[in-house]
């Protein structure tokens, strides 16, 4: 019998790591010794690092989604269904409405799922652009301003792309320079603890930057609620802050099928080795992306760089061999210091990020990117 | 409760700290490892203005060992 290689969730991670293992499994697939399927809801692809080009106009929300039935080799199976529960002693998925996914080997993809009200008066007082129809709604939101003070606050750990809250807060200042509201509005930026960003190499400069362009900086600021009716958000730490329009990071959370089966830590994150990418105590349980544990960025580029291990592990697992592909922890963001202009964060985990100096170049390198990033990293036609 | 952040630089140690210490309860002591040096300073200045305890911090080959206690929910 064929061995059954089952890849969950159609999104950055899941969907490159099944190409790949198609591709590193070619003559096993064709020869119908492996079968490769990929689990989504939906079956619908979204590319969220396009939300925070939709917010400014630089991407039509159409650009972000493709069906994955077209990014999938023709040869993975895709399962379109909601898992609810992975039974990882019987080796099979359950689907909503009963139906099971028998697997030999499991790679878990199922990204992070944001939860605003978690945060009192979020979902009614805040705006955000960490999904499609609020990162619509922002657009309209800030073409409707005509001035007045925008708070940018990160509202809970851990969320994705942990650079988002920089870059929405100096494309907004390039954004209002442009329409001439910019000496009529105040931008403020909260982070919840005593810097604008994790660590010093990339703090100082994002700081620095502030500075520059007279963002306020409000640090540590933990968020205890927003009021909506009194348009304030507070903290933990006491301070309240008004505003006008307040853009806001939501806390983001495991999905809920990783809580019901056993899988996942308190936030439904599931403790993955850091290096061999696999699920703790599961000899053939993959997971990369968001769905880790692994106190690293949760981005795209991360789950990209993920997935060429994965692959190489899953292979030789399905060839009955032992995986040996380590992750080194290789990240590379770019970071958006304006509406045309970036920098960029590189990283593994023995050399931190030092990110050069902006310019127009490292944006156009980040525009080719989300251009070519059905391509190339979907598709995984490299 | 050990919180291996060597590696974090993004979104760093101290991220990771606030993170686990919203969903454990009061009086849990966590040990965090860090490899970034920036945490030397970071680290003790965040418990004192969050009004969590640092009950000691040791240096180990290639990164610092912070024991701390949360003090309040
Ligand atoms: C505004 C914004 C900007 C960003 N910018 C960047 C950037 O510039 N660079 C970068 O590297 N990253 C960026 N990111 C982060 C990046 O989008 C995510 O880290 C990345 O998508 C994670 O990939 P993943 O495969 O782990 O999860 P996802 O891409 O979220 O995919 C998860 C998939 O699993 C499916 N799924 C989940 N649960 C189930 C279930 N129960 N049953 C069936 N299917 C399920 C979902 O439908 C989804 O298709 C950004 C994110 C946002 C929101």
């Amino acid at each position: 019998m064929a061995k059954r290689v089952v890849v969950v969730g159609g999104g950055i991670g899941g969907t490159t790591v099944a190409n790949r293992i198609r591709r590193a499994l070619e003559s096993e697939v064709a020869g119908g010794q492996v079968q490769i399927q990929l689990v989504d809801r939906e079956g619908i692809h979204a590319y969220q690092p396009g939300y925070l080009m939709v917010v400014f106009e630089k991407m039509r929300p159409e650009e972000t989604r493709r069906d994955e039935s077209q990014l999938l080799h023709r040869s993975i199976q895709l399962v379109k269904g909601e898992v609810e529960k992975i039974d990882s002693t019987a080796n099979q998925i359950v689907l909503k409405g009963g139906k099971l996914v028998p697997y030999d080997v499991l790679v878990i993809a199922s990204g992070s799922v944001i939860h605003p009200e978690l945060i009192p008066g979020f979902p009614e007082g805040a705006h955000s652009f960490y999904d499609l129809s609020n990162a619509i709604k922002l657009r309209s939101a800030l073409h409707a301003f005509q001035g007045g003070r925008i708070v940018v606050s990160v509202a809970g750990m851990p969320y994705k792309c942990p650079v988002a809250p920089l870059e929405v807060t100096f494309m907004l200042d390039d954004y209002l320079r442009s329409r001439g509201l910019r000496e009529k509005s105040e931008i403020h930026y909260t982070y919840p603890i005593p810097k604008v960003f994790g660590i010093d190499t990339v703090a100082q400069p994002m700081q620095r930057l502030m500075g520059e362009r007279g963002v306020s900086v409000h640090v540590p600021f933990n968020v205890d609620k927003i009021d909506p009716a009194a348009k304030t958000i507070s903290a933990v730490e006491g301070e309240a802050l008004p505003y006008d329009l307040l853009i806001a990071i939501p806390p983001h959370r495991g999905a809920d099928f990783v809580g019901a089966s056993g899988l996942g830590d308190k936030g439904n994150w599931i403790p993955t080795d850091k290096f061999s990418l696999r699920a703790e105590g599961k000899e053939n349980v993959f997971v990369l992306g968001d769905a880790t544990n692994i106190p690293i960025s949760k981005a795209g580029s991360t789950a990209d760089y993920e997935a060429e291990v994965v692959t190489q592990n899953v292979a030789a697992l399905a060839r009955g061999e032992s995986p040996t592909a380590r992750y080194e922890g290789r990240v590379y963001c770019w970071i958006m210091t304006g509406l045309a202009q970036a920098t960029y964060i590189k990283f593994d985990y023995l050399h931190p990020p030092h990110p050069p100096t902006p310019s127009f170049a490292h944006y156009w390198n980040k525009v080719i990117y989300n251009r070519t990033y059905w391509d190339l990293t979907a598709r995984a036609l490299f | 409760m050990v919180v291996d952040a060597r590696g974090s630089w993004c979104p760093g140690p101290l991220m990771e700290l606030v993170r686990v210490i919203q969903e454990e309860p009061v009086g849990t002591e966590f040990e965090l490892w860090s490899s970034d040096e920036g945490s030397r300073n970071d680290v003790p200045l965040w418990l004192e203005k969050a009004g969590h305890e640092l009950l000691g911090m040791t240096r180990e080959e290639g990164y610092d060992r912070y024991t701390i206690r949360k003090k309040h929910g």
